[in-house]
């Protein structure tokens, strides 16, 4: 799936770790693909072997290790840095992030800032309402007339491939997924008639 | 929540309502009392570690412990299974056609959207109650024979395997169908429904009352088809297997 945000976590103690993973799952497409406690050894190779968008760091966890992977962390252009400190942390280590989360943040202020920062803000996928295109629909009507694949290709001079691609794209858009589903969706919508079904 | 042995049964159940179906499954009817599961358990006769794992299944998605599943008896998960037959199709399927007529009934004349619906859920409800069929007089009986030539001394015979021209994949495949119409269903109803009625407040309480029952079929098939695709199947395959090495 294009789009996913990968997410390495560094964090030592069991329930912001568990609070965390909470949290991004309240977000599509944000996905926390490994955990660290920051004691591993050979930290930074052990996180590039994951390819992370982003990396959210409790400085807590690291001690003395800190500033170290701090400076290779952010030689990576292309890894986001997020600092989950709290209230007295000091400037010299929260400036080192790109963003910061604070710990005694609610959960509405937390979960606005993560989708800022991941860019999901705006946009729950600006896919337009559920609705077919003209030759979505042309594919439709011929499915639930009971006509193969193959058949509507033929009809409708297009590849058996992009038909397909019509097909998969219509059930994602409408939700519905098996041909009788498909029927009564195209009955209700007058997009067919009764006397025309296969 | 964990729900183990020491339980009273009657927190668990305020903690947890949509349990009372599964334990209606098991003989235990409202009015159960004040004791604990694993009390109950041995009053009514039950297995108590297939109960507790069944209703720590339903109460929590993420609990599913295969290996621990699978080291119960076929007969003692048959016995449940074809329980939970018995509820959809007496309770939740009658249910929900119910609800249907009534929506039909409310809706004008004119209005086709309601009978495309009750066609659509009688079509489903026709191949459902032949799946779960297949199942009761096809599936199950294979298994519990397999079961008690296995426990007997006399495994001369594997018991000829019916399901044979029946692949096990196609029996998975028929779950996955029946979840998706159902899923379809659900989605007509609330993205596209699209009707007249002159009652639309008795219209839309009922429209209601009707996804609901759909989303609680729902999650009991999935549970169900989970139990049978990921533990009574596998359960079978070793069990022939197990015969082969004997025999």
């Amino acid at each position: 799936m294009a789009g996913v945000v990968n997410i390495v976590l560094i964090e030592s103690t069991f329930l912001l770790r568990a609070g965390m993973e909470s949290l991004v799952q309240e977000i599509p497409g944000i996905l926390i693909v490994e955990v660290f406690d920051g004691s591993e050894k050979n930290l930074f190779e052990k996180i590039k072997k994951k390819k992370p968008n982003t990396v959210i760091i409790n400085p807590n966890a690291l001690v003395n290790n800190f500033l170290s992977l701090m400076t290779k962390l952010q030689n990576e252009k292309d890894i986001k840095l997020i600092g989950l400190i709290n209230n007295d942390c000091s400037e010299k280590i929260s400036s080192r992030f790109t963003f910061n989360l604070q710990l005694t943040e609610n959960k509405h202020n937390l979960l606005q800032q993560l989708r800022v920062i991941f860019g999901k803000g705006k946009s729950v996928e600006n896919r337009q309402k559920g609705l077919l295109s003209k030759r979505e629909l042309d594919v439709i009507k011929e499915v639930v007339k009971g006509n193969t694949n193959q058949e509507i290709a033929d009809k409708l001079f297009l590849s058996i491939h992009t038909v397909m691609t019509h097909r998969k794209n219509s059930t994602k858009k409408l939700g519905i997924k098996t041909v009788s589903g498909l029927m009564v969706y195209a009955l209700m919508n007058n997009i067919v008639e009764i006397g025309e079904m296969g | 929540m964990l729900i183990v042995l020491e339980m009273k049964l009657s927190d668990v159940i305020h903690h947890d309502y949509t349990l009372v179906p599964v334990i209606n499954r098991f003989d235990i009817k409202l009015g159960f009392g004040d004791g604990t599961i694993e009390e109950i358990c041995e009053e009514k006769n039950i297995n108590l570690g297939f109960f507790l794992i069944i209703l720590n299944t339903f109460h929590d998605s993420q609990y599913f412990p295969k290996e621990y599943m699978r080291s119960f008896p076929a007969e003692v998960l048959i016995k449940y299974l074809r329980k939970a037959h018995k509820s959809y199709l007496e309770g939740n399927i009658p249910e929900i056609k119910k609800m249907i007529n009534v929506l039909l009934s409310l809706s004008n004349a004119k209005g086709k959207t309601l009978s495309l619906i009750k066609n659509f859920f009688d079509g489903y409800s026709a191949e459902f109650s032949k799946h779960l069929e297949r199942e009761e007089e096809v599936v199950y009986p294979y298994v519990l024979k397999l079961e008690k030539v296995l426990n007997s001394s006399e495994m001369d015979k594997l018991p000829e395997r019916e399901i044979d021209n029946y692949s096990i994949n196609k029996y998975e495949q028929e779950h996955e169908d029946i979840e998706e119409k159902l899923s379809d269903l659900k989605n007509l109803l609330i993205k596209y429904l699209n009707v007249e009625t002159n009652e639309s407040e008795l219209f839309e309480e009922t429209s209601y009352l009707l996804l609901r029952e759909l989303f609680v079929l729902e999650k009991e098939l999935r549970e169900h088809s989970r139990i049978e695709d990921l533990i009574l199947v596998p359960k079978v395959e070793e069990m022939e297997k197990l015969f082969k090495t004997l025999t």
